[in-house]
C-alpha cells in the first residue's frame, strides 16, 4: 500500500560527528510544475535553490555539481504557505508565583494575564507541539503567537524549518491579544477586559509623553515607565499591530470599537463568524486572518428525514441554512474585496486541505484561495519581499504535491521549508471508480487489537466492528486518562472507502470532551493508520483483526 | 403595485440606513384605538400618526399620508411601549464580579444584539429596558439602555445613543458576600460598604484635581507638571460627582437605602434611583424627598436574609408618599409580562389605572433620564408603542403589536416559532441555559455551595 520507504533526498555528511549535517544545501527540482504565484498557470520548469534561496528557475538552467536533483516531472510546486496566526510550537509559560500580599481585585499585571514584554519566541520550539503537522499540510512560515491571559505578549514570524537551525525571520511583529479574562481575579470578563485594555493604552500613551517631557525639561519628575507601558510603545507610536483573537462577529465588532477609539493598527485572526462584518472589517481596512477550519458536519449528518415533527424539520432547515452560509463566507470575503489569510489558532492540521476544498466548492476561487495561503499572509505580516511566491531571490519555501494542489487526489509528498526537504508518505490510491475495484470495501467487522503511539507512551485495546444494516457498529476500549483502567465507548461515523477505514469516539476528560478521529489503510487482517485527537495532534495507530466475523 | 411599493419602501430605507448608519424610523397610522397615553389621559377611538419615527399627531379622524401604513385597532388599547428598568437581557457578561469598584467597565461593551430574550420582551410590549450590571460589586459597571431593536446586528443599533449614561451600585449582602467573605477585603460588612463609596468619590475628587491641575499647567511655558496616571475607574467617579451619570442602587434594607442618602447628600448627588428597595417603604418620605425614587419587584422576596421584610404594598406606599415610583423584572422571564406586574399594585394597594401604568413607562423613563423622548404617547416623542387586546392591567390581555420609533418588531400575527436571529451550525440542539446571569465569581468557598443549591432551584433576583 505505501511506497516502500521514503524517497529520502537528504544524503547526510559522513565527517559530521552526529551524522546530520548535509553533504549539500543546494538542490534543483527538475522539470516540475511549478505555480509561481496565485493565479499564474503552472509552468513546466527547473528550479534551482541554495542555502534556502531561490537561486533560478526556468527550462534551461545550467545546473552546478554539487546540485542534488530531484525529479520533479510528475511533481506540482507551489510557494510555500504562511500562517498569519499560529500556535505552533508554543508551550504555555508557567504561571508566575502569586505574591503574599496578593489582591484579586487589583493583582499585578504579570499575574493577570497582562505581558506585553513577553516573546513567542521565548515560548516556541520548532519540535514542539503540532509543528510537524502544519508543515506536513504545506506551511512554512508561521507566525505564532505566544500564550497567556488578555496581552500574552509579541508574536514572532518563525519559519518552520530545520531542528538545527535558528528559526525565527522577525521578532516582535505584533501584540496578540483576546478577550479572555483572567480566573478568579481583576479582569476576570470580556468586559473586564475591554475596560483594561483602555486604561493600559492610555496609560502607555501618558507614559510616553511624561518620558519626553523628562527628557526635553528640567525639574521634571522622573517618569516611571512600567515594563507593560515600555512594551507596549511600539503599538501606540504605530509600529506594530495589535493582533486581536476573535472568532465571532461580535468579538470582531469590539476589537474594530477599540481600534476606532484608539487609533492602533489592527490585524483580526482566527475569524469563524464574520459574514455580518464582511463590509465593516472593508471599510474599517481592518486585517483579517480567518479560521483555516470550517465547521463540522455532524450536526447536518445527524439529521434524520423521517419521524420528525414539521417544527424539527423547520429547525433543521435553519441548521442547514446556517451551515450553507458558513462555507460561504470566504467566497463572500473574497467577493467582497478583502484581501484574507488564514490563521490556524484552534484549527486541525489534518483537515485544512479538506477545509481549503470545501470553501473552494462554495465559492472560493483557487487563485484566492492560494493568494489567501501565500500572498496574502505575506503582505500583512510584511514580508511579501522574501516570501509567498516562488521568484529568483525568495526563500526556498515550497509545498510539492502529486497533483493539482486543491484536487481531492492531491497530496503533499514534499515541503521545502528554508531550502530544507522535508519528506511525506505518499498514499497510491486505490483503483476505485476506475472500473476496476479492488473486491469492493475491505472487510473490516470483527474483532480487533490495536496499540497507539502518543507523547505519553504506547497505549492499546480493542475494537469490535460489526455490521448494522448498511452501517457499521462498534465499540473501542481505551485508556482512561484520569487512570482508571480501561474505558469502552461507542465508535460512530465508520465509513470504509476502498480500503481506507475511518471512524470517530469520543473521550471524555478532565471535564472535556473530545472527539477522536481515526483513519487507517487496511492491507489483509492489518490496519496502519493515525489517531488524530482534536487540537492535540495526529498520532500513528495500527491494528489487527484477529477474528474477523463470519457473518462476510 | 402594493408589492412595489413595499420593495421600494424597503430599498429606501436600507439605503437611508447605509448612507446615515441610523437605526430604522418607520411611518404608521394607528386608527381608533383607546388610546392610554399616561401623562394626558384616556383617549376614545384615537388615531396616532408616525412619522420618521416621531408621534406626529394624536386625534380622530386622522387620515394616513401617502405610503403610511394604517393599522385599525378598533377595540385595542394604544399605550405607550413598556420600559424595564431593571434588566440583563442581551448582554455577554453581566458581572465583573473582580473588584469592590469596577465603575470603568461598560455594558454597552458586551450588548449582544441577537439574544431571543429581545424578542420575548417586545412580545410582552417591553420597548426599552435597562440592561445592568450585575450587584456583585459596591460599584459595579455602567449600564446601557438598549431600545429593543430586534434584528438589528450592531450592537450599537440597539443601544438608545441618546440616553444618558447610568452606573450600577450595590449594598448589603452581594458585595459583602463576594468580596468580603470570599476574598477577605473591604466590604465585610453594610459598615464596609459605606467606606468603600466615600473613599472612591474621596479619591475622585483628587483625582479630578490632579487632571485639573496638570490640564492648566500644561500648555505653559517651562510646565514641569507630568500626566496624572489615567483612571477611567476614579474619572466615572468624578462624573458621577459631576451629575453626569444616574446612579441605580441595588438595595434591600432601610438602613442602607438612608445611608446612601446620606452619601449622596454629603458628596452633592442628586441622581440617585433605588432598585429592588425592598424595605423603601419604611423611608418613602426620605426616598421622595432626595432621590429619584425606585424601582421595584411587584412581589418577590425571602430569597436571602436581607429580602424578608417585604411587602407587595411596596409601590404603592412608594407611591403615594410621592416618590417616583416603577416596576422592574430584572429577569428574562418576568420582563415578559411586565404588565401583570404593574396590575398588582392595584390588587396592593389600590393605585389608579394611570398610577399603575406609569409604573412600568414614564416613571422608569424618568429613572432613566429618558421621559423627554419616551414614556407617553405624546406628539413629539418616540414612537414606542403597543398594542394590546383588552385593557393592558387586565389579567386577560394580550399585546399585539410592538413598535420602536415606529417600525413593527413584534405581531402576534406575523410570529413564526423560530425567531432566532443567529443559528449555530454546528449544533443540532442548541443549548438552553436557565440561568443566564448570576452574580458568583468563584467556586471556591462555601457560599459557592450555597449559591449553587439556590441557583438550581429558584432564579435568584439581584
Amino acid at each position: 500500500m505505501l511506497i516502500s520507504g521514503f524517497l529520502s533526498h537528504a544524503a547526510w555528511s559522513q565527517s559530521d560527528p552526529t551524522g546530520k549535517r548535509r553533504i549539500t544545501d543546494t538542490y534543483a527540482i527538475t522539470n516540475a510544475t511549478i505555480f509561481a504565484s496565485p493565479g499564474q498557470p503552472g509552468t513546466k520548469a527547473t528550479l534551482l535553490f541554495r542555502e534556502g534561496v531561490i537561486i533560478g528557475m526556468g527550462p534551461n538552467l545550467s545546473l552546478p555539481k554539487e546540485a542534488q536533483l530531484i525529479a520533479g516531472d510528475s511533481l506540482f510546486i507551489y510557494p510555500g504557505f504562511i500562517d498569519g496566526a499560529s500556535s505552533a510550537g508554543i508551550t504555555k509559560p508557567k504561571d508566575p508565583e502569586r505574591p503574599k500580599d496578593f489582591v484579586s481585585s487589583n493583582p499585578p499585571d504579570e499575574i493577570a494575564g497582562i505581558t506585553p514584554w513577553r516573546s513567542a519566541t521565548d515560548q516556541f520550539s520548532i519540535t514542539g507541539n503540532q509543528v510537524d503537522d502544519w508543515r506536513k499540510a504545506g506551511f512554512t512560515i508561521s507566525q505564532v503567537l505566544p500564550d497567556g491571559g488578555m496581552i500574552p505578549g509579541k508574536a514572532a514570524i518563525m519559519i518552520l524549518g530545520n531542528s538545527g537551525s535558528v528559526n525565527v525571520i522577525q521578532e516582535n511583529t505584533a501584540l496578540a491579544a483576546n478577550f479572555s479574562g483572567a480566573r478568579g481575579m481583576y479582569p476576570a470578563t470580556a468586559a473586564g477586559v475591554i475596560a483594561k485594555f483602555r486604561d493600559v493604552y492610555q496609560n502607555t500613551t501618558l507614559a510616553l509623553d511624561h518620558s519626553r517631557l523628562f527628557a526635553s525639561t528640567a525639574g521634571v519628575k522622573r517618569p516611571e515607565m512600567t515594563p507593560t507601558h515600555t512594551a507596549m510603545a511600539a503599538v501606540v507610536q504605530g509600529q506594530i499591530p495589535v493582533i486581536f483573537k476573535a472568532e465571532t462577529e461580535l468579538e470582531a465588532r469590539r476589537a474594530i470599537a477599540l481600534q476606532k477609539e484608539f487609533g492602533f493598527k489592527l490585524v483580526l485572526a482566527g475569524l469563524d463568524n464574520y459574514e455580518n462584518v464582511i463590509d465593516l472589517i472593508k471599510s474599517s481596512g481592518t486585517a483579517v486572518l480567518i479560521k483555516l477550519q470550517v465547521p463540522d458536519d455532524k450536526a447536518i449528518k445527524n439529521q434524520k428525514s423521517d419521524s420528525v415533527t414539521t417544527a424539527t424539520k423547520a429547525q433543521y432547515a435553519r441548521v442547514k441554512e446556517a451551515y450553507d452560509k458558513a462555507l460561504k463566507q470566504a467566497s463572500l470575503l473574497e467577493k467582497a474585496g478583502v484581501p484574507f489569510g488564514f490563521s490556524t489558532l484552534d484549527a486541525k492540521p489534518g483537515d485544512a486541505m479538506k477545509a481549503l476544498r470545501t470553501m473552494i466548492k462554495n465559492g472560493l476561487t483557487e487563485k484566492t484561495a492560494l493568494a489567501a495561503l501565500t500572498t496574502n499572509p505575506a503582505t500583512i505580516l510584511g514580508i511579501g519581499k522574501t516570501a509567498g511566491t516562488i521568484e529568483k531571490g525568495k526563500m526556498a519555501n515550497f509545498v510539492i504535491s502529486t497533483d493539482s494542489i486543491f484536487k481531492e487526489e492531491a497530496q503533499i509528498k514534499h515541503v521545502v521549508v528554508d531550502g530544507y526537504i522535508f519528506d511525506y508518505e505518499v498514499k497510491k490510491k486505490s483503483a476505485n471508480g476506475n472500473g476496476k475495484t479492488e473486491n469492493g470495501p475491505a472487510a473490516i467487522t470483527g474483532q480487533w487489537d490495536y496499540t497507539s503511539q502518543t507523547p505519553a507512551g504506547s497505549s492499546g485495546g480493542e475494537l469490535i466492528i460489526a455490521k448494522n444494516g448498511v452501517e457499521y457498529t462498534g465499540t473501542i476500549t481505551y485508556t482512561d486518562p484520569s487512570g482508571n483502567g480501561k474505558v469502552t465507548a461507542p465508535i460512530k461515523n465508520v465509513s470504509v472507502s476502498g480500503k481506507t477505514l475511518t471512524f470517530q469516539f469520543d473521550v471524555s476528560a478532565g471535564g472535556m470532551s473530545l472527539t477522536v478521529d481515526i483513519t487507517g489503510e487496511i492491507t489483509g487482517n492489518a490496519m496502519d493508520g493515525t489517531m488524530s485527537v482534536g487540537q492535540f495532534g495526529s498520532f500513528p495507530l495500527t491494528a489487527k483483526l484477529n477474528s474477523p466475523s463470519l457473518s462476510l | 403595485m402594493k408589492k412595489l411599493n413595499l420593495i421600494l419602501a424597503a430599498l429606501l430605507g436600507l439605503g437611508l440606513n447605509y448612507s446615515n448608519a441610523q437605526t430604522q424610523k418607520g411611518n404608521v397610522l394607528i386608527k381608533n384605538a383607546t388610546v392610554l397615553t399616561v401623562t394626558k389621559g384616556n383617549l376614545e377611538n384615537t388615531d396616532v400618526l408616525v412619522q420618521n419615527g416621531i408621534i406626529r399627531q394624536v386625534g380622530k379622524n386622522l387620515s394616513a399620508p401617502a405610503g403610511v401604513e394604517t393599522i385599525d385597532a378598533s377595540g385595542k388599547y394604544l399605550m405607550p411601549g413598556i420600559i424595564d428598568a431593571h434588566s440583563h437581557v442581551a448582554l455577554d457578561v453581566v458581572n465583573e464580579a473582580s473588584s469592590p469598584i469596577t465603575s470603568e467597565v461598560r455594558m454597552k461593551d458586551v450588548v449582544n444584539p441577537f439574544e431571543i430574550g429581545i424578542y420575548r420582551a417586545l412580545a410582552g410590549g417591553v420597548t426599552i429596558s435597562h440592561a445592568m450590571h450585575g450587584s456583585a460589586n459596591v460599584v459595579g459597571g455602567q449600564n446601557a439602555t438598549l431600545k429593543h431593536r430586534w434584528g438589528a446586528k450592531d450592537p450599537s443599533d440597539i443601544i438608545m445613543q441618546d440616553a444618558p449614561r447610568t452606573i450600577k451600585f450595590a449594598l448589603g449582602e452581594n458585595p459583602t458576600r463576594v468580596h468580603g467573605r470570599g476574598n477577605g477585603i473591604q466590604p465585610r460588612t453594610r459598615m464596609g460598604v459605606e467606606a468603600v463609596l466615600r473613599n472612591g468619590f474621596n479619591e475622585a475628587i483628587q483625582y479630578k484635581k490632579g487632571w485639573e491641575t496638570y490640564n492648566t499647567a500644561k500648555g505653559q511655558k517651562g510646565n514641569t507638571k507630568t500626566p496624572p496616571v489615567y483612571n477611567e475607574r476614579l474619572q466615572t467617579l468624578a462624573d458621577i460627582l459631576d451629575g453626569k451619570i444616574i446612579i441605580h442602587c441595588h438595595s434591600y434594607r432601610a438602613d442602607e437605602i438612608y445611608m446612601l442618602i446620606n452619601v449622596a447628600k454629603d458628596f452633592g448627588i442628586t441622581k440617585l434611583v433605588f432598585q429592588h428597595t425592598n424595605e423603601g417603604f419604611k423611608v418613602a418620605p426620605e426616598i421622595a424627598q432626595y432621590t429619584m425614587g425606585a424601582s421595584v419587584f411587584a412581589d418577590w422576596w425571602a430569597y436571602k436574609m436581607e429580602v424578608y421584610y417585604s411587602t407587595a404594598f411596596n409601590a404603592a406606599i412608594l407611591q403615594r408618599n410621592g416618590a417616583i415610583t416603577s416596576i422592574n423584572s430584572d429577569s428574562a422571564e418576568l420582563i415578559r409580562h411586565l404588565y401583570h406586574e404593574a396590575a398588582k399594585t392595584q390588587r396592593y394597594g389600590g393605585l389608579t389605572d394611570e398610577e399603575a401604568l406609569a409604573m412600568i413607562t414614564i416613571n422608569p423613563a424618568k429613572q432613566l433620564g429618558i421621559d423627554d423622548k419616551v414614556g407617553s404617547i405624546e406628539v413629539g416623542k418616540q414612537a414606542d408603542l403597543v398594542i394590546f387586546e383588552g385593557h393592558p392591567l387586565s389579567s386577560y390581555t394580550v399585546p399585539q403589536m410592538t413598535f420602536v420609533d415606529g417600525v413593527k418588531y413584534f405581531d402576534i400575527k406575523a410570529d413564526p416559532d423560530d425567531q432566532r436571529q443567529f443559528v449555530s451550525a454546528t449544533e443540532m440542539v442548541e443549548p438552553i441555559f436557565l440561568h443566564t446571569h448570576e452574580n458568583h465569581q468563584c467556586l471556591q468557598d462555601v457560599d459557592a455551595y450555597f449559591e449553587a443549591f439556590q441557583g438550581a432551584f429558584i432564579e435568584e433576583k439581584h
